[in-house]
């Protein structure tokens, strides 16, 4: 079985560091602004605000208006942060993200907190586990959640250079870090994070740790597990993903959402246009979660490393 | 400068605005005619505030639409775009010609107001959003220093939104005193009465308490129109709400408080009777 996670050994949630990042980003770009309702504490945007008050503006408990207000804001070209969590963002004030934003394509960037079920101790309302499904759905919408410290602070940089909207997952419980201060990221990139001929086990955010422990344990079982870190959501890295399937003619998804409608229904679609492999995917199965360790939760719902091991085992077997 | 027309005495500027609203009116109920769809009554109600805005107020230049330091408009009752598609027009934003392709399939003229036609600040027709996006960009111009004002006709049904009052004591907090909302104040909605299917009360009151600067005007008196919105743009410290007691499908009889016009089209006779009322102030002297 895979090693034991020391959730002690673990740094910062992402929130935290696509936050901090966007403090220092505030004194190389003096034009965009940042609105959010009323947890700052918890986004780690009250930083912001306390860095920069004439540029901070807290729209209270009210989402929908706060999105409308910054689509009001960005009208004519100004960039605008807001802030929340992603179950408040993408069902409390979609309409307001999908008909005011995203229609006339502008430049807010989504800050949307607690994705997947990272925020596991706050229990299914505030989880958020269809909001991928929910933002991916929506024209113009660009789409990115960073695994680790380093990605956090490079996606910031990325969100807020690339015109348009941008919505950027970020979690409630510390990750582990995974990539080098000095890696690249672009919108519409990924990361082949090991390399592999078997089995290509695409993921992104918290479950690309859960993948290379997964691919860690393949790998004793005599597995070679390619993983590819799908950093941007929307648009994906066809190439890469046509180039690695290539190779190992199977696939496996694994995300911190609902199985239906996240990456792994995207990429299966394609793999269907293009070029059927076995696959599955790993996800929530058509169930809410619960309060509780995140670990535990994750074990519990199908979306930990044990869970990839075994579902690639499956996969590789429909290869015949 | 408050007004385009202040070089002119009061009683000029008001009887040149009233020959313009005549002129809308007529243009709305041929664009509903000929496109065979869209919704009268809410444009008739709206037509005098509109045309005082965009033939009077509104500081704007239709050979640069997204001027940075033009005044905003937001029709958040967007389902009444007939009115704000005529005026456009008329002040040059598009041909004339472009009214009777209202609703039509590739028209610049979409069903509902939209961010791509000429002169419109913001896609609108959901209800309740208007006032938010109009407090977005009152907060914009206070980022920018920039002087320019920002003007959001709201329905009275539309007002049943939460989302409104999200905004309304938003906009307080930030004294955005560059806002000012109209509150087209009809009395009807689609399905029946405002009291009916769901009573606002005192909407002056409503704003009062959430700390807005409250006016009151009749909204198809033209005298009182521009004199209340001179007053609305000389506040400080705190945005406006003007409630204009309007009349639903304003100078066609048979459309006056009719609920049943909220979203029909005249057929020929009506059409042709609509016109002949609107032409001869049939309505106007009650």
């Amino acid at each position: 079985m895979p090693r034991e996670m020391n959730p002690s050994k673990a740094e910062k949630p992402t929130r935290q560091a696509f936050s901090e990042r966007m403090v220092e980003y505030g004194s190389i770009d003096a034009e965009f602004m940042v609105m959010e309702a009323d947890i700052g504490g918890s986004t780690f945007t009250n930083k912001w605000g306390a860095a920069f008050p004439e540029r901070y503006f807290n729209m209270g408990i009210a989402e929908g208006n706060m999105v409308s207000a910054a689509a009001g804001m960005a009208a004519d070209g100004r960039t605008v942060v807001a802030s929340s969590y992603g179950v408040f963002l993408t069902m409390r004030a979609v309409e307001s993200v999908r008909t005011m934003v995203c229609y006339p394509n502008l430049n807010v960037k989504f800050l949307s907190s607690h994705g997947g079920v990272t925020a596991a101790i706050d229990g299914v309302t505030h989880q958020a586990t269809e909001d991928i499904g929910m933002v991916t759905t929506l024209p113009n919408m660009q789409v990115q959640q960073p695994c680790d410290t380093v990605s956090a602070r490079k996606l910031l940089d990325l969100a807020l250079t690339t015109p348009g909207p941008v919505f950027t997952r970020l979690m409630r419980d510390p990750l582990f870090e995974v990539y080098s201060e000095d890696t690249e990221f672009r919108m519409g990139g990924s990361h082949v994070l090991r390399q592999g001929s078997d089995i290509t086990i695409a993921t992104y955010g918290d479950i690309v740790f859960q993948a290379l422990e997964a691919a860690a344990e393949l790998d004793k079982q005599g597995v070679s597990a390619e993983v590819i870190d799908m950093y941007c959501v929307k648009p994906f890295d066809t190439e890469a993903l046509v180039k690695s399937l290539s190779k190992t003619g199977a696939l496996l998804v694994a995300e911190n959402h609902q199985r239906r409608n996240g990456l792994g229904y995207e990429l299966a679609a394609f793999c269907l246009r293009e070029m059927p492999v076995p696959f599955d995917n790993l996800g929530l199965r058509d169930t809410f979660a619960e309060s509780g360790n995140y670990y535990k939760v994750l074990e519990k719902y199908g979306i930990s490393a044990n869970w990839i091991v075994t579902t690639a085992q499956e996969v590789l077997a429909k290869k015949g | 400068m408050t007004s385009l027309l202040s070089d002119k005495p009061l009683h000029e500027r008001v009887a040149y605005l009233q020959e313009k609203a005549k002129e809308v009116r007529l243009r709305i109920i041929e664009m509903i005619h000929k496109a065979n769809s869209g919704h009268p009554g809410g444009s008739l109600s709206a037509a005098d505030m509109v045309t005082a805005l965009y033939f009077d107020f509104l500081r704007l230049d239709p050979e640069k639409p997204r001027w940075a330091d033009r005044d905003r408009f937001i029709l958040s009752k967007g389902h009444a775009c007939p009115v704000l598609y005529a005026t456009l027009a008329m002040r040059g934003y598009f041909p004339l010609e472009t009214l009777d392709t209202l609703r039509q399939f590739e028209s610049i003229l979409q069903g509902h107001p939209i961010h791509k036609t000429p002169g419109v600040d913001m896609t609108t027709g959901s209800l309740g959003h208007g006032l938010s996006i109009g407090l977005g960009m009152a907060l914009e111009g206070k980022l920018r220093k920039a002087d320019f004002r920002v003007f959001v006709l709201l329905g009275d049904g539309e007002i049943n939104e939460g989302h409104v009052w999200e905004a309304a004591m938003a906009a307080s907090k930030f004294g955005t005193d560059n806002l000012v909302a109209m509150v087209d104040r009809n009395r009807l909605q689609m399905d029946g009465f405002c009291d009916e299917i769901m009573p606002m009360g005192d909407i002056g009151a409503k704003f009062r308490a959430f700390g807005w600067e409250t006016l009151a005007m009749d909204g198809h008196d033209m005298r009182d129109v521009v004199l209340t919105i001179e007053k609305a743009l000389l506040v400080k410290g705190k945005p406006t709400v003007i409630v204009a007691e309007t009349t639903k499908g304003r100078g066609v009889s048979y459309m006056q408080d009719v609920c049943g016009w909220h979203g029909r089209c005249p057929n020929e006779d009506e059409f042709t009777c609509a016109m002949d009322e609107i032409r001869s102030n049939a309505c106007l002297e009650k």
